[in-house]
């Protein structure tokens, strides 16, 4: 029953109140439970430190694989002079990538892509080329960062 | 039995602070020790109750009205 | 709270019919003993409570002896608002075992165990040993040095029954000894075989419910009787309760988070003033009261055995009680009830205090 002169029944009225209130009450509260149920999403690393020795000397054609985070990263020695520093995970659906050196490639085996000794997408689905690191040894540090990162290291 | 509630919480509560001075085995907080998450957790706790209470108000709202349609017979089905 | 839209929907392909005139005639007796039939809806609430918290802390938990401990110590210190949803999931578990010895003790007094609700009895007794058995195995998931030494007691003592003490101990153990084995072991119960089990016997124990009503104590059996509609008037007060009772599980958890002592190790020697969790106490002070020799028999055996027998006869109460059965008032059983419960809480207060 609704009155002329009033805006909404007292059904109508209350029922509002009593849904609005209720709603932000639970939201705020799921809100909590939805944070502690999706703990913070990893980050992928800006730059990791590696030593030296191990990386700088590996053979020609070849790769040694280094921590990225938690993913698959990948020094290449593509001849005597070029050491490329790359992101071993394919660009299609992140599957982690080997390099075949009969062929002078990298090859992902989850839906056959390959790609070239620069890393760049050459047959198969990866729709992009493999990331590539920037590298420099600093005092008894190798620091393989993402392109473009400045890397501030703090003094001892 | 809400006696008995806040009886056996002023006890937890005296036995937890005596703890305090025990020696030093490693403590793991089970309670963040910064100001400002501590403010944020009684001001939420606050926030909380407010919220509770407004619904509380809420619904007895409601019944008051309820009871009043019941009373009036309004509720029934045309039969 | 309308939506003909989505009544139109449903009506369109089932028959509501039935379920429409079963809420609409859903009534509750409204007299001075009604507040106690809030208890059962508080426990079920608590209970949903325990599984949402336990869901999202089992999404973290790690039931290894190797990493229990460390994994509860990141939930605590790493995760947002982790050690909170610990000390609710703690602060809960502790109501709901509290609010369902309220619920026994109002069905014990109020006699709603008689005819012909005896069932609700019967599976209401079993829920509160699942629920003291959830207790007691999420405690040990803690995996630290309080938690290990009650549990290696707790189910120690389970091993004094005679005949199967021992066949239990194992069981329970998954060996001699409280082990890694144990962990796992209390984990399946604890998030599989006993929710499973609690949600089965619930939906009986609540449908049976539905089919007779609730009880009316025997001494208003003459007045005449108030009715109010479940739908919607209790509804709102059961939902009124439950936000004061969320609460109040909230500020204890706020401001009593549990601690975490340090990790479980087998060899090493039990804290000092080990005591099992509140709701034992009452049988662990029953222990200590007896002597180590009764003419010439094990005075721990003759203890355990009496203590079940007490237990047994609490559960068979409506098989024995049948002055009620017949609808009549049964004064004696009364006194033992209150029997029971003065018991159950002084046993309790001198465990606590002892």
């Amino acid at each position: 029953m609704k009155l002329d002169y009033s805006l909404v029944t007292r059904r109508t009225f209350l029922n509002t109140l009593f849904g609005g209130w209720l709603l932000a009450f639970f939201s705020g509260t799921f809100f909590a439970l939805g944070r502690f149920a999706f703990p913070t999403l990893g980050k992928e690393p800006d730059f990791v430190i590696l030593k030296p020795e191990d990386y700088l000397n590996i053979p020609p054609n070849s790769t040694k694989p280094f921590a990225w985070g938690g993913k698959l990263g990948l020094f290449f020695r593509k001849d005597e002079k070029t050491l490329i520093a790359l992101k071993g995970v394919c660009t299609h659906m992140e599957c982690n990538v080997t390099y075949k050196p009969e062929e002078r490639k990298f090859y992902c085996p989850c839906h056959k892509g390959w790609f070239d000794e620069d890393g760049k997408n050459i047959k198969g689905p990866p729709p992009k080329p493999l990331e590539i690191f920037d590298y420099t040894v600093e005092e008894d540090k190798l620091i393989v960062a993402r392109k473009g990162v400045k890397v501030e290291l703090p003094k001892a | 039995m809400k006696f008995l509630i806040s009886l056996i919480v002023l006890v937890d509560f005296l036995y937890i602070s005596l703890l305090w001075g025990e020696d030093a085995k490693p403590v793991v907080e089970v309670f963040p020790a910064t100001p400002i998450h501590q403010y944020a957790i009684y001001g939420n706790l606050a926030i909380f109750w407010i919220g509770i209470l407004g619904l509380l108000v809420i619904i007895r709202m409601k019944l008051r009205e309820i009871e009043r349609v019941q009373r009036m017979g309004l509720d029934k089905e045309q039969s | 709270m309308n939506c003909p839209r989505l009544k139109d929907w449903f009506g369109e392909r089932y028959d509501t019919g039935a379920l429409r005139k079963y809420v609409r005639g859903k009534l509750l007796p409204a007299h001075r003993y009604s507040l106690w039939y809030y208890t059962g809806g508080i426990a079920l609430f608590l209970f949903i409570l325990q599984f949402v918290t336990g869901m999202a802390l089992a999404m973290y938990y790690v039931p290894h002896a190797e990493f229990a401990h460390k994994s509860i110590i990141e939930i605590v210190t790493k995760l947002n608002a982790g050690w909170f949803f610990r000390s609710l999931h703690h602060w809960g578990a502790q109501l709901a075992i509290a609010i369902l010895f309220v619920h026994l003790f109002a069905a014990l007094l109020l006699k709603s165990y008689r005819k012909p609700r005896e069932l609700l009895w019967y599976s209401g007794f079993i829920l509160l040993g699942i629920a003291v058995f959830f207790g007691l195995s999420g405690y040990l998931l803690l995996w630290d040095e309080r938690a290990f030494a009650a549990v290696r007691v707790a189910t120690g003592g389970a091993g004094a029954l005679p005949l199967i003490g021992n066949f239990i101990k194992a069981f329970l153990r998954g060996g001699i000894d409280v082990t890694g084995e144990t962990l796992t072991r209390f984990y399946a119960f604890h998030v599989s075989i006993l929710p499973l089990f609690t949600i089965l016997l619930l939906v009986l124990h609540v449908l049976i419910v539905q089919v007779h009503g609730m009880s009316v104590p025997l001494s208003l059996k003459d007045e005449p009787r108030r009715e109010e509609p479940f739908f919607p008037n209790v509804v709102y007060k059961d939902l009124a309760i439950w936000l004061v009772l969320l609460g109040i599980v909230v500020t204890l958890a706020t401001f009593l988070p549990p601690e975490i002592g340090q990790k479980a190790d087998p060899l090493a020697a039990p804290p000092e003033n080990i005591k099992p969790e509140w709701y034992f106490l009452f049988l662990f002070q029953t222990l200590k009261l007896f002597p180590g020799e009764i003419l010439g028999l094990n005075g721990e055996t003759i203890a355990i055995i009496l203590i079940s027998g007490g237990i047994f006869i609490l559960f068979i109460l409506p098989a024995l009680d049948s002055k009620s059965r017949s609808g009549q008032r049964s004064p004696l059983f009364t006194v033992i009830g209150i029997g029971y419960l003065v018991y159950f809480v002084i046993m309790t207060v001198v465990g606590y205090f002892s």
